[in-house]
């Protein structure tokens, strides 16, 4: 791989141990993906935030590269494990929060935003039409390569953070326009709500694995966009896709030859089907990935007034810059549940309280049984919430 | 590969991978035959494997490739601060997860090695910067293979109780490369020598290199066509047969013979 001169001083150290091991690894990394060169990103995105899935290892290495490594690009991080100001009443115990507080320290020393959110695009992280980022966050990784036309392979997050100190990253894949083109066509029938969205998005991953579907017959708006990208980059490892007249790079595909395959109810509700486990949810938890306004907006307008009956517990998961924004309906939410932020049900230590969770988000339902032990009801927010009332 | 100098008991050999973490370091190969998850696989408080067995404390850990959680490159740094790492690691083909832990940790790693070439207890010396493994005290043992073919069956060879190895197992025509002399003209010989065929034409060579016990068997395979049935063994076999290619695996061959076998046809 080419290195121009100041990669080269910093592979051999010339700026200090931190800036060394972050070349290390991007110059394995296009190793291994034969890249020729590295190229300038705009913007970083970082997972790898909860002490829940980081663990010691995780926070050590943390620590060692905060020593003289500094971010150099806008860079934004992932839910944490519990809410940085109010994790007491989300029933964290001590000794995780004192772990959580020096990863968020560690990042904060290198000049990372922390405001942690899976939807950094909706609080100022938005790279243009073609710019190069390096973005981990599965879905959100997947919204900008969508929705928006930005350019970013799905990283983890050691190879986004060591981008984001270099502030370049190997020049493979999806940075790659050839490698951006549908691969496959979904004809879409019968969306009658957003909640179906993700379940589409649940019904494709499988199919699709690692390629670039192409849709048809779906007018998703950003939350819309959101929820399909996040469920098929959990059900499947989707790090594109192209919705017809809608995302930008979708009126250059060539779809003559492509396979075609078409998602109706029938699948939908299979799909709904494979992730259900349980019928009782002893954690209602909504906002995966994070709510934005519009979807604050709609759950207040959806509970103003209503009367909670039932006693469960409800989380209302977003980013503290949305919670800023929508005091109004906090406290209408409030009334129901806890409007959570810088974290999520899937990334926060639920399991040593709940073990049963209900969601809207596909994404969620496929990894909650796994990181969290949890027993899964999956159903959109109305139904869900109509359940307490 | 190249032969490199000689060692107590054998010779060091000198496998090319490719260097993706860089370092320099020896020490005991501990092998894991399937794609390993470092999250949930080992312990890293004490470096004990939980799946299969061994401790991964100053090993070379080979194994095929990564899988699993992309937290698996933390749980080789926690390997590292709690002082077990393995002083390196060999991978048929490296993936995301395991380049970034070795790389974070300070781990030397190389893949595009022949993984089965290795085994447990073996001591190597691993070059991440190079892309160099060094495998002490083998020996090397260059051979030719001819696979003869008559009417679409393929003539196979008992070995007799009399040659230096593989006794009783089924083989094709095959010999040491003797001194000055080339892998075609080895075979041609032994086809003579041992099937007493003459003016038979060579295909292109398949090339494999075979682990057994502390031999590393470098085979060049042909396949010919015989011009006759008729065979006249010599005192190194004490049976033929002329067999339809898809029986030879219900025989007791030598090793890595099917595979050979598979690409030559």
């Amino acid at each position: 791989m080419y290195l121009t001169r100041h990669e080269e001083a910093l592979l051999a150290g010339e700026e200090g141990f931190g800036c060394q091991r972050a070349m290390e690894l991007l110059v394995a990394l296009g190793k291994i993906y034969d890249a020729d060169r590295l190229i300038p990103i705009v913007s970083a995105h970082l997972s790898g935030v909860s002490y829940k899935t980081m663990g010691e290892g995780g926070l050590l290495f943390l620590k060692e590269l905060s020593g003289d490594a500094r971010v150099t690009v806008p860079t934004t991080l992932n839910p944490a494990g519990m809410d940085l100001q109010r994790w007491r009443g989300m029933g964290v115990d001590a000794n995780f929060a004192a772990k959580q507080i020096e990863i968020i320290t560690c990042y904060s020393h290198m000049g990372v935003e922390t405001t942690c959110t899976c939807t950094p695009y909706v609080i100022g992280n938005l790279p243009g039409i073609g710019e190069h980022v390096a973005w981990a966050e599965s879905s959100a990784l997947s919204f900008i390569n969508s929705a928006v036309g930005a350019m970013t392979n799905r990283e983890g997050g050691p190879g986004a953070l060591a981008a984001a100190i270099v502030g370049a990253t190997p020049e493979y894949g999806l940075h790659l326009k050839e490698n951006r083109a549908a691969t496959i066509v979904i004809e879409v029938g019968d969306i009658r709500e957003i909640f179906d969205l993700s379940l589409l998005g649940q019904a494709v991953g499988p199919i699709v694995g690692g390629g670039i579907p192409y849709f048809r017959g779906i007018h998703p708006e950003l939350e819309g966009m959101k929820l399909l990208a996040a469920a098929m980059a959990a059900s499947g490892s989707v790090a594109m896709f192209h919705v017809e007249g809608l995302t930008p790079e979708s009126d250059e595909q060539v779809l003559d030859g492509l396979e075609a395959i078409s998602i109706g109810r029938r699948e939908l509700d299979v799909a709904k089907e494979s992730l259900q486990t349980a019928d009782e949810p002893e954690l209602i938890a909504l906002g995966c990935p994070h709510l934005t306004v519009k979807e604050v907006r709609e759950l207040a307008k959806m509970l103003e007034g209503k009367q909670r009956v039932k006693d469960v517990e409800v989380w209302f998961c977003t980013s503290r810059s949305v919670r800023d924004e929508c005091t109004k309906e906090v406290e209408v939410l409030e009334r129901f549940g806890k409007v959570v932020c810088d974290t999520c049900m899937v990334v926060a230590p639920i399991e040593d309280q709940y073990s049963v969770t209900g969601t809207n988000s596909a994404k969620a339902c496929n990894y909650l049984p796994t990181l969290c032990s949890q027993k899964v009801v999956c159903a959109s927010a109305r139904e869900l919430l109509e359940g307490l009332m | 590969m190249r032969l490199g100098e000689r060692a107590s008991g054998g010779i060091d050999v000198i496998f090319r991978g490719r260097g993706i973490s860089r370092g320099l370091a020896r020490g005991e190969v501990l092998k894991f035959v399937e794609p390993f998850s470092f999250l949930g696989g080992v312990d890293p408080k004490s470096g004990e494997l939980r799946v299969g067995k061994g401790n991964l404390r100053d090993h070379v850990f080979v194994f095929p490739c990564g899988k699993g959680s992309t937290v698996g490159s933390y749980v080789i740094y926690d390997l590292k601060v709690n002082g077990n790492l393995p002083a390196a690691i060999i991978n048929s083909t490296v993936e995301t997860i395991v380049a970034t832990g070795a790389v974070i940790s300070g781990v030397p790693l190389v893949d595009s090695v022949d993984i089965d070439l290795l085994r447990d207890g073996d001591s190597v010396t691993v070059n991440g910067g190079t892309g160099e493994v060094i495998l002490e005290g083998v020996v090397m043992q260059r051979t030719a293979t001819c696979f003869l073919r008559y009417g679409g069956e393929i003539l196979m060879l008992k070995r007799s109780d009399k040659v230096g190895s593989f006794q009783g197992k089924w083989a094709g025509v095959s010999g040491y490369i003797e001194d000055g002399e080339t892998a075609r003209e080895t075979a041609i010989r032994e086809v003579f020598e041992e099937v007493g065929m003459s003016g038979i034409t060579l295909s292109a060579p398949v090339r494999r290199m075979i682990r057994e016990d502390d031999n590393i068997w470098c085979v060049e395979a042909f396949l010919a066509e015989a011009p006759t049935r008729e065979v006249d063994l010599d005192w190194e076999h004490t049976d033929h047969l002329w067999v339809e290619a898809g029986k030879v695996r219900d025989m007791d061959t030598v090793p890595g013979l099917l595979d050979i076998l598979d690409q030559l046809l």
